[in-house]
């Protein structure tokens, strides 16, 4: 039995959360319905086709997102979502995203970031993001495949003098060498992509410390 | 008794440094009245295809002062017309148009401010904040007769960054230049300015 | 460099800036969300010899058509000044294609010209101010194939 629409309010605050390409549909539930067993259903639409879809597992759910990464993952396309509340018999008017281009709005996430050091040396190896696949077993596309002019702005804090410098790279290993010996260093790591402005998460901080100068340390025995 | 006719602001003229633009006039004066101005602005697209509109500048419609940044309405590589008049209340004068139309291309390039540091071995550079339209062309070489000279292009200013790992015991030199891609012109090198690992900066 | 064109100084950050600012209100504006102008093949594997003359064309058609018909919206949404910064800098980039005449191979200028009448024609089909509004919501696909290829 189709429900009442407009019995109810419509949800709110509808956007696209993406980073790597893994596009989650998000949204709030309506007004003054906190609370309350609201269900919600989804549908999405590619610009320049004909019809909206249905996505199947987004159908009367009680969550408020909703994965569409699968049905978003042409990147070069453009797309449309909406969902709308049901309660009962009544069920809110449709609420609708702006239109969404994944390849300009997707957040690019940081690198894996491996430290190894030496008395007066830090070796930063880099990992590329990558793209959100539908299944673990599925081969990885890295993000550089998508972007290939992606870079990377390296921070480098040394706790000792209290000095930053950040170097940006291309390639995906980096040496600093000529470190102070005994000294605990923190890197930060943010890809960066030329180009339109586009969102990008830096790296967790990792701290090593470089190790004890051997040749002081074979003077004092 | 209202102004007879409010005489139109004149000696219009634009200051540009470093791709900010400032039109400036010469202020009109009503005794005992605060006169406003309201500038507009005019790209080759609006000359050639829009049969001459002319748009409100973003900061000075209206403004109270003799001046106006018209940086946000320069945005293109391409001849603008500019024009001002004086307001008071509903009274507006006759409009007075730049001679010359502006073209950013004329602006002023100066060297950018740099400030050069070590960390232990690491030669730093933190280049002036001039604006994302600025790329910096940085030179450095080690102090000594028959060095080679480097060159590292940094993309944005206001941060420190690195620029090279240094020989013990050496003295190492570094100027630096800004280029502006949308004008393709670049400015001229600042002054050198050197350090000495694990010793004080050397004024050239 | 756009294939057979060299060419000095474009900078889309500016573009980009502009459009970013004007995005939601005009692709607001288009209901006829089936019909996307500059489609897959229209942009899709272009040459980089083709490059040079699909964006002069491209941008010529919008300088001509798009943005001028545009103007009385543009006001009424209070958008002319992205509008003026799209439209001056369209004008800077043609001006700096120069279409090397003298290499003009007629087959990779024949199969740009495939290419752009496809966009026309569908642009054709649609009732002017739609069309017109449609095309001005699609200058970011058209601002992203011109990143790419200016990467080459």
């Amino acid at each position: 039995v189709p429900c009442v629409s407009g019995g109810l309010p419509k949800p709110t605050n509808i956007t696209f959360l993406s980073i790597n390409m893994k596009n989650t549909l998000q949204w709030n539930p309506p007004e003054g319905l906190q609370g309350v067993a609201v269900t919600y259903t989804v549908q999405y639409f590619i610009y320049g086709q004909k019809k909206w879809l249905n996505k199947s597992e987004c159908r009367n759910i009680n969550r408020t997102y909703c994965d569409l990464s699968a049905e978003t993952s042409d990147y070069e396309h453009q797309y449309y979502a909406k969902v709308k509340a049901t309660w009962g018999m009544n069920c809110s008017k449709w609420t609708e995203t702006r239109r969404f281009y994944p390849f300009l709005e997707t957040q690019i996430g940081p690198p894996e970031v491996a430290l190894t050091t030496d008395e007066k040396s830090i070796s930063i190896v880099l990992t590329a993001p990558e793209k959100w696949k539908k299944n673990p077993e599925d081969s990885s596309v890295s993000m550089q495949q998508i972007y290939s002019n992606l870079k990377y702005n390296v921070s480098i804090y040394n706790t000792k003098s209290n000095r930053t410098w950040s170097q940006c790279v291309a390639n995906h290993t980096l040496v600093l060498s000529w470190l102070e010996p005994d000294t605990l260093y923190c890197v930060v790591v943010e890809s960066i992509v030329p180009g339109p402005p586009r969102l990008a998460q830096p790296s967790e901080k990792q701290c090593v410390r470089t190790l004890k100068d051997q040749t002081s340390a074979l003077k004092v025995k | 008794d209202a102004v007879a006719v409010l005489p139109a602001p004149q000696n219009l003229s634009v200051q540009s440094t470093n791709m900010k633009h400032v039109l400036t006039w010469s202020p009109v004066v009503v005794p005992e009245e605060i006169i406003h101005y309201s500038v507009e602005y005019q790209g080759e697209y609006e000359s050639l295809y829009m049969s001459h509109i002319w748009i409100p500048s973003s900061w000075c419609s209206p403004t109270a002062g003799p001046e106006c940044d018209i940086t946000d309405d320069i945005t293109a590589t391409v001849p603008y017309n500019l024009r001002v008049r004086a307001v008071l209340g509903s009274q507006t004068s006759a409009w007075s148009t730049l001679k010359q139309p502006f073209n950013q291309n004329s602006t002023i390039l100066t060297p950018p401010g740099m400030e050069v540091t070590q960390d232990g071995f690491h030669l730093v550079i933190k280049l002036e904040d001039l604006g994302p339209q600025f790329e910096y062309f940085v030179a450095y070489w080690r102090k000594e007769s028959g060095a080679e000279e480097h060159v590292k292009m940094v993309m944005n200013g206001g941060v420190p960054v690195h620029l090279e790992t240094m020989e013990p015991g050496s003295a190492y030199c570094v100027k630096a230049q800004t280029f502006v891609k949308a004008i393709g012109r670049h400015s001229a090198f600042s002054q050198a300015e050197c350090v000495k690992v694990q010793g004080e900066t050397l004024p050239l | 460099q756009f294939g057979p064109c060299r060419v000095e100084g474009v900078v889309l950050q500016k573009l980009w800036e502009a459009f970013r600012a004007v995005k939601d209100i005009v692709q607001a504006q288009d209901n006829i969300t089936g019909v996307r102008l500059l489609r897959k093949e229209v942009l899709q594997n272009v040459s980089e010899a083709e490059s040079c003359y699909l964006i002069h064309a491209l941008l010529k058609f919008y300088l001509d058509t798009v943005f001028r018909n545009y103007r009385r919206k543009a006001a009424e949404f209070r958008i002319l000044r992205s509008l003026s910064t799209l439209a001056n800098n369209f004008i800077v980039i043609v001006s700096k294609l120069q279409l090397s005449q003298e290499n003009k191979m007629f087959s990779t200028w024949e199969s740009a010209r495939k290419r752009f009448l496809l966009f026309q024609r569908a642009f054709k089909q649609l009732d002017r101010e739609a069309a017109v509004t449609k095309a001005f919501g699609e200058v970011d696909i058209l601002l992203t194939w011109m990143e790419k290829f200016q990467q080459l």
